[in-house]
Formats: C-alpha cells, sequence, structure tokens
C-alpha cells in the first residue's frame, strides 16, 4: 500500500513512495516518552476468525456530535477499487465501505486483528492454496435500504482488474488470480470472468498459483460490494455507495468530505465497527501550524477535531505533557536508501555507505522525532512482521551509528582516495526540510571521505525523476511497507531480478542475483505458510549481510494528536492511521 | 533686453563681487536644496541610520560573525540538540548564552545569528542590484520612448503593456522549476543560477512603472526652449537625452529607487517563503519559512528574521518618503 499523499511542498514523507500495511510491535530501543511504540506484540499477524458482531459501544461514549478531521494530506482517490494509500483505505475500509475481511483494534494487545466483515469467516482457502471461498453475512444493506448480494462482490472483483480505467489500486490480483495476467477487467473485457464463482452466498476466487494471504488481501476496499447497475468508473468516486456506519453527503475531492449517518448498516452484521457519531468531517490540505495550534488548544469544536498527521517536532513537546491526546505508535514501513547495485559494484563501498550515513543528523534535519516518527533498525522487514529476524548487516551497527573511520577505512581497502568515488542522489529543492535533511547526508558523506552531489528536483517531479533508470541517481531514497504483515508482501515485490529494467522501477537497487532469486523462488513456491515466514526472514539477513544494497534509514513511526473529547483513537498499526472505525465522543 | 557688458562701469563690476548679499543668495541646484531639507528631517536622518546600520552589517557579515564567534551552517544536530530536536543551550529552555547570542534553529542546530547577518546580506545584495538594474533599465527606456516619437514609442509602450500584464509571482512560481531540472546535475552552478534568476525576475518586473514615468518627463520636457536650442545648433541626441534631459529627471528617479528598494526587500523575502527565491544561501524569508511552526515554542525563531525584514523595510520606506518629500517643490513644511 502507498503511503498517505504527502502535499506538494511541505511533509517530510515526500521521500516515500509506497506503504502502508503490516503489523507493528517490537523494537523498544526508544525513549521513555514514547512506550506504546513498544507495545504490541503478535501484530497486524494475529487473525479471530470468530469475532462476534457488534462490538459493544464504550460506556463513556456520548450519543452523537461529529468528528472534525483536519489533515495536510489530500487523498488522492476514494474509489474504492483504486484506493490504495493509508489515508484513502483507512477511511474507506473503517466508515464507508466494507470488504470481506477487516482489521480491528485489539485493546488488549493494542494492535490490529484480521476479523471477518461482510464474510462470516476469514475465508476458507482449498487445500493447494489455489481458491478461496467466502461466504456473506445475512442482511446486509447499502445506504439505499437494497440487499448486498454476492454478485456485487464478484463484480469488484472483475472491477479492480480494470487497470486501464482504474489506475493506482494493488495489483496483487493480476500476479495470483486465475488469468489475472489476461483479464482486462468488466468495461473492456463483457467475457464472464472465471476467476470469481457465485454460489448463493458463497464467492469462490481461484488462483493461477497458491496464494496464502488472500485473507489479508481481502480487507482491502477493492473487495468490496459494487452493484454493476450503479457503476460508472469515471464518477463512481464521487459518491461509492455505503455499506459500512457512514456514507457520502458531500464530498469535495481536494478539499473536504462529509460523511453521516447510514442508517441501513446493521450493528448485528459488523463484528469491527460502531457508529457512534452522527458523522465525520474532513478537511483536506490544511496548513500544518494551524491545525497542530488548533487541537493543542483545545477549545470549542476543537475538542472534537483530530490529525492523522504527524505531530511537527515544534509542536510535540507542547503536547508531550499532555500524553493522553497524543497517540503513538509504528506504522511497519521502512525507510531505505537504495544503492544503485549497477553503480556502486564493490561491496565495501556499498557498507562504506552503511557507516557514512549520518542517521540522527539527517532524521533530526528532516523534523522526524527519534523514537517516535522514526525508530532507528537494520531488518528491512520492520518490526511486527511474522518471521522477522532481527540482526547486524554490519557487524556493530545498530541503525543509527555513524562512524566515518569505518567508513574511510572501508573505501581505502577498496581503492578510493577520500573525496574520489561520488554519491550523485536526489532531493527536492523547494522543501525546505528536505534541503535541510539533504544538508546533513552531504555533510555526513563528506566527513567519510566520499564526494556527495545532490541532485536538486522538485516535490512534483522528484518521483518521476526517481524512478528514471538512466537517471543520474546513485543511490535513491525511498521506502516500502508491507501489504500484510509477511515477508511475501515485500521482497518479490522490490527484489526480485525479474523487476529490474521494468517501466517506474520497482526494484530501485537494480538487485539482480542469482542465487537471491533461486532463493525467493523456493520460497514462494514450495514452502507452506507456517515455513515461509522464517523463510523471508533468513531471507532479509542473506540479503543484507551477503550483499548490502540498502541502507535502513530508519522505521516509520506514527504520533498524533486530538482533541480531549475524542475517544477510542488509537493507532491502526496496520496503516499508521486512528482507528475511525472504533471512535466516539466522550461524555 | 540684456545689459551689454560694455555700458557696465567698472566701479560697478567690483561692486557686485564684494557685496556680501550675494554670497547668502548664493544658487543652489535642486538636489541641493532636497539635501538640504533632508538634513533637517530627524526621522529622514534616523532613518538613513538604521539603514546605513543594516548595510554595515551585510557588508562585513563575515567579519561579525567571527566578531561573535559563531558560524553558518556549523550546527551538529545530534549533539547540539535535545530527543525532541530542540536545542541544548540558549532560547528557548535555557538562558542567554554567548556561544549563540540569538539561539541555534530547531531541527539543525544551525547558528541564528550567523544566519541573520548573512540574510541581511542576501536581502540587501537582492534589493540593491535589482533597483539598479531595473532603474537603468526603466531610465534608457523611457528616455527612449519620451524622445521618439511615432513607431518607436509605440513598439516600446506596447513592451511595457506587455510586461505589466504579466503576472509576476506566476512568472516566478514558472521559472524556478525550469531552472531546477536545467541545473540539476550542477548544486554549484544552481545556487548561482537561481540567484541570478531571482534578480533578472525582480529587475524585469520592476522597470516599467519608472519608464512610464520618464517617458511623461521628457514628453513635457522635450518641447522646452533649451531643449530645441540644443537640437537647433546640432547637439547629437544621445547628448541631448543624458546632459540635458537626464539631470531634469533626477528627482523622479531617486523618488523611484528609495520606494524600490524596500519593494524587492520584501519581494525577496516573500519569495524566498514560497520556496522559489534562493536556495541553498541563508535568507530572512526561508528562515521565516521555517520558523513559522515554532511560533509558539521558540518564538525567538521567528522574531529575529521578522524583525530583520520589518526594520529594514520600514527604514527604507520612511526614508524613501522623506525623500519624496525633498524633492518635490510643492511640498511646504
Amino acid at each position: 500500500m502507498r503511503m498517505k499523499k504527502p502535499a506538494v511542498v511541505l511533509s517530510a514523507a515526500a521521500l516515500m513512495t509506497l506503504a502502508a500495511c503490516g503489523g507493528g510491535s517490537g523494537n523498544s530501543s526508544t525513549s521513555s516518552e514514547t512506550k506504546s511504540l513498544g507495545a504490541g506484540g503478535g501484530a497486524g499477524a494475529f487473525k479471530n476468525a470468530t469475532a462476534k458482531a457488534p462490538l459493544a459501544v464504550p460506556s463513556d461514549a456520548a450519543k452523537g456530535g461529529t468528528l472534525t478531521v483536519l489533515t495536510n494530506q489530500v487523498p488522492a482517490t476514494l474509489d474504492p477499487t483504486r484506493a490504495y494509500f493509508t489515508d484513502s483505505t483507512a477511511i474507506m475500509s473503517d466508515l464507508v465501505t466494507r470488504s470481506l475481511t477487516q482489521y480491528s483494534y485489539n485493546e488488549k494487545t493494542n494492535d490490529m486483528q484480521l476479523i471477518p466483515d461482510m464474510a462470516t469467516d476469514l475465508g476458507r482457502p482449498s487445500s493447494d492454496n489455489k481458491a478461496w471461498t467466502f461466504t456473506l453475512r445475512q442482511g446486509l444493506k447499502y445506504e439505499d435500504g437494497t440487499p448486498v448480494k454476492a454478485a456485487d462482490v464478484a463484480y469488484a472483483v472483475k472491477r479492480s482488474f480494470a487497470i486501464a480505467e482504474l489506475p493506482d489500486g494493488p495489483t496483487y490480483n493480476t500476479t495470483f488470480f486465475l488469468d489475472g495476467d489476461k483479464y482486462k477487467g468488466p468495461f473492456k473485457d463483457k467475457s464472464n470472468y472465471p476467476g470469481v464463482v457465485v454460489k448463493g452466498n458463497d464467492i469462490t476466487i481461484k488462483m493461477r498459483r497458491p496464494f496464502t494471504d488472500m485473507d489479508y488481501y481481502a480487507s482491502f476496499p477493492q473487495f468490496t460490494a459494487i452493484p454493476q447497475a450503479k457503476d460508472d468508473p469515471q464518477n463512481y468516486e464521487s459518491h461509492p455507495l455505503a455499506t459500512g456506519p457512514y456514507k457520502f453527503a458531500d464530498y469535495k475531492p481536494g478539499s473536504s468530505l462529509t460523511l453521516v449517518k447510514n442508517t441501513s448498516w446493521d450493528p448485528k452484521t459488523d463484528p469491527g465497527r460502531i457508529q457512534a457519531v452522527d458523522g465525520w468531517n474532513f478537511k483536506f490540505g490544511q496548513d500544518t501550524a494551524k491545525l497542530e495550534n488548533v487541537i493543542i488548544n483545545d477549545n470549542g469544536s476543537a475538542q472534537t477535531t483530530l490529525t492523522y498527521d504527524n505531530v511537527s517536532a515544534s509542536s510535540f513537546r507542547q503536547i508531550a505533557s499532555d500524553k493522553a491526546r497524543l497517540v503513538t505508535g509504528t506504522s511497519p514501513c521502512t525507510y531505505m536508501w537504495f544503492i544503485d547495485m549497477t553503480k556502486v559494484k564493490d561491496i565495501r563501498v556499498r557498507r562504506a555507505i552503511g557507516w557514512a550515513f549520518p542517521y540522527e543528523a539527517y532524521w533530526k534535519g528532516l523534523g522526524e522525532i527519534e523514537g517516535v516518527t522514526r525508530v532507528p533498525g537494520t531488518s528491512i522487514l520492520p518490526p511486527g512482521t511474522a518471521g522477522r529476524v532481527q540482526y547486524q548487516a554490519l557487524p556493530g551497527q545498530d541503525g543509527k551509528t555513524t562512524d566515518p573511520a569505518k567508513a574511510k577505512a572501508l573505501l581505502k581497502q577498496a581503492g578510493y582516495k577520500p573525496g574520489q568515488f561520488e554519491i550523485k542522489f536526489l532531493f527536492a529543492s523547494d522543501d525546505a526540510q528536505a534541503v535541510e535533511g539533504k544538508n546533513q547526508i552531504v555533510k555526513g558523506l563528506e566527513a567519510a571521505g566520499f564526494k556527495a552531489t545532490p541532485l536538486a528536483s522538485t516535490s512534483e517531479t522528484i518521483r518521476d525523476q526517481r524512478a528514471d533508470a538512466k537517471g543520474p541517481s546513485t543511490v535513491r531514497s525511498s521506502g516500502w511497507c508491507s501489504d500484510w504483515p509477511t515477508g511475501g508482501s515485500w521482497f518479490p515485490a522490490q527484489w526480485a531480478g525479474s523487476l529490474v529494467g521494468l517501466e517506474g522501477m520497482p526494484n530501485p537497487s537494480n538487485f539482480k542475483e542469482a542465487d537471491m532469486d533461486a532463493d525467493q523462488n523456493r520460497i514462494l513456491d514450495t514452502l507452506s505458510p507456517a515455513q515461509a515466514a522464517p523463510a523471508w526472514g533468513q531471507f532479509d539477513r542473506k540479503l543484507e549481510t551477503k550483499y548490502y544494497p540498502a541502507v535502513n534509514v530508519g522505521y516509520s513511526g506514527t504520533a498524533m494528536i486530538h482533541g480531549s473529547k475524542v475517544g477510542g483513537m488509537a493507532n491502526d498499526n496496520v496503516r499508521g492511521m486512528p482507528t475511525f472505525a472504533r471512535m466516539y465522543i466522550t461524555k | 533686453m540684456g545689459i551689454q557688458p560694455t555700458e557696465l562701469s567698472e566701479n560697478d563690476v567690483d561692486q557686485t563681487d564684494e557685496l556680501p548679499v550675494k554670497s547668502a543668495v548664493a544658487g543652489r541646484s535642486p538636489t541641493q536644496i532636497a539635501l538640504a531639507r533632508l538634513r533637517a528631517d530627524k526621522i529622514a536622518i534616523a532613518c538613513f541610520v538604521v539603514v546605513v546600520l543594516f548595510v554595515v552589517i551585510a557588508v562585513f557579515a563575515p567579519l561579525l560573525t567571527k566578531l561573535f564567534g559563531v558560524e553558518l551552517n556549523a550546527g551538529d544536530p545530534v549533539t547540539q540538540l535535545d530527543s525532541t530536536n530542540f536545542p541544548l543551550y540558549g532560547p528557548p529552555d535555557f538562558g542567554f548564552t554567548w556561544k549563540a547570542p540569538l539561539g541555534i534553529a530547531p531541527n539543525t542546530a544551525d547558528d541564528n545569528l550567523a544566519e541573520w547577518f548573512y540574510g541581511a546580506r542576501t536581502s540587501l545584495a537582492v534589493a540593491t542590484i535589482a533597483t539598479v538594474v531595473s532603474t537603468a533599465i526603466g531610465v534608457v527606456v523611457g528616455l527612449l520612448a519620451g524622445f521618439s516619437t511615432g513607431w518607436l514609442d509605440r513598439v516600446i509602450n506596447f513592451f511595457i503593456d506587455v510586461f505589466l500584464s504579466l503576472p509576476f509571482i506566476l512568472v516566478a512560481l514558472a521559472l524556478a522549476p525550469i531552472i531546477v531540472s536545467r541545473f540539476s546535475a550542477q548544486p554549484a552552478r544552481l545556487e548561482e543560477y537561481q540567484f541570478i534568476a531571482l534578480l533578472a525576475v525582480l529587475s524585469l518586473f520592476g522597470w516599467m512603472t519608472l519608464a512610464r514615468l520618464v517617458r511623461g518627463e521628457v514628453l513635457s520636457l522635450r518641447e522646452r526652449e533649451f531643449v530645441q536650442a540644443a537640437r537647433v545648433i546640432g547637439v547629437p541626441t544621445r547628448r541631448i537625452l543624458f546632459k540635458e534631459l537626464l539631470p531634469n529627471l533626477l528627482a523622479p528617479i531617486i523618488v523611484s529607487i528609495s520606494l524600490g528598494l524596500p519593494a524587492f526587500v520584501t519581494a525577496e523575502a516573500g519569495l524566498a517563503y514560497l520556496g522559489i527565491g534562493v536556495v541553498g544561501i541563508p535568507s530572512w524569508g526561508q528562515t521565516i519559512n521555517k520558523a513559522v511552526n515554532f511560533f509558539d515554542t521558540y518564538p525567538l525563531y521567528l522574531y529575529a528574521p521578522v524583525v530583520g525584514v520589518v526594520l529594514l523595510v520600514m527604514a527604507l520606506n520612511l526614508l524613501g518618503d522623506a525623500v519624496r518629500d525633498a524633492f518635490d517643490p510643492k511640498t511646504r513644511r
């Protein structure tokens, strides 16, 4: 999943293109102020197929009221098929469009667990994992009162193949589903797609290769119900038909979204959502300083206001004294400096970059707060991923140690004089924080005997330039977030040799090693889910220890603030967003 | 009819030289009169002192930073900032320290005073160069348009109209990414070219009003007797323009300069705030941009550059007003 889309000029998150999903827990090497970050445990990997509906409304919840959400971000699109950013997915899945499965916050473990949604359970795979069957609940209705049919879910699945008409959504369906490589969606292809079979209330999805993570994938808004008769691919996003507790009242793309109660929603069919407030007011593209000031001062309507933006360094210390209004946690994404393997062929130079990188100075320059919005780490898989192995790719490197002497020694071994090896990297020259981050990197690299050449770009064009395989960059600053908490949503997506040379540079390191590709195929084709998870962990260690194609620049953290009367707000550690589904206004 | 010199008695001539009255009513040029008026204006003098102070700061920025023992971009965020990215010494949490008289910046730990000194330098350099260039263009174009009749005047007027109709901010916004992508691979030259581009944008959009003003003045002057006399005796056009007409235009030009300077200071800060001005060179606008989020938690960080801009612009504006009053013969005090 992609990270919430950063606004054009602000937000250091602009460094990241792809993101989201996965568990969260673990690494408690953080400051004492952020205890909640270390809490958690099984993370999103935890499933509960028997979660009971309805979800109890907390006793301190007042009836009614409207929650206001202010954010600097602007969601790209709210079409359920196209939603792949953390913000659009959270808003749609938690409030408006129900899917086959859903993530729900577990108060006891302080993390998300996968529970059934429109389906009665988490799906039943065939013995070879090549067919998954979901059974729809009784009594599901759209906002207009018409019943939800299994055929509508099947249509939504078909719709997700229409990448030409509805781009930007997740594309696991094309990789795993039957005929996924051939079927082009219901708009172009009027023939019957054989991958989805409907029988009564049962929906069976057929695969072309074993797919063990279908239950996680079924939680995406792509697996909602869309009645074919009401669909118009161009305009559906202006009012997607609600199956959840709230429906669209007014949507102005780029500026605001107003949700009101969906009276057709029946709590007895939903184990993960409540309908405590009358409505939601989302205001997008707001000024960060202003919205933080409003929420921190907590006057009048600000008491029922919240944001899902990470709190800035300037406001963090103000709100840190009022911890009840600060929600922290993880959003398991890993920021990385991808070293281009075709340009930096010597492993010693790559390791030297790992020692030269000014981790802490860079984070501070970007305005990130260490241990809160950035967590040091070395494994590519973030904490909370099943089978994750904690290791040190460079002996003694804990993810935040900068040692110019070691870097110089490695460079000398590799035969480079100080200032001889040139590192070229892109930065957005119109983003003040990105410029500060760049300054720190230049200082760090030069202190370690590299020649640093920052390449100026703009917030608007940096993603395209970074994805240009012919561009001059030696390293590419980007990242990845899991779509579900196993290595299977990580390595095949970025580290497969077959991705080298593809449009958009999905493999930012140009990493193509025969032994690692063989390893990946072995895990994907022969191992069971239980064996695959630890195998991915070992793959992670081998990749970084043997080749060091990427510098881990920290995992992302979440620190969101809210008004004093906002209840039930916790961190959805699958997306790094508030747990909208169970939020209310306190008495 | 004048008196022939031969008709004057030798006595008379001698006497006039010695008359005490003569020296008291000594001829003074309009400029001298204006300067005398300025000297009598207390506000003008105060503003002049402030401006001179800023000029001194700008010129001697490197020396001053050394004098205070601070350095530009020398912060080490890891050792000088706490876990929430706030300074470990100086404001806002600790008292005044000579180590950093204006404190250090959060997130980067760069020294604020050094940044401020060099910011003054950027502001004044940009304002001065842009004023000089735009004034030169404005005067030359205005003289040409006013003195030439027919097609040249019309062509020049057309260009003035074109430039007046171009939206300044939009052109600046459009130019910034073009320059960034053109010089993307040469970071050192990029800073240079961004600076030059800023000057070019400011100059190109600053000359039109002056050109129109000068043209109007020239239109009224060129039919006056002294100009016609010069033409009759065959003085070349260039000489008429620069020796006969230009001195008479001194007042409007000086007024335009004195009002243009503060406008350029604000424009520079404004563009830097929008992220399309100079990048990589310290400037008040950029510091304000970074400091806005800290207005509550670290006010000094924001106030220093704001006070700089306000003081300089106010002093330049008041001085400009005083200069205009002094040069305007209709002003009575």
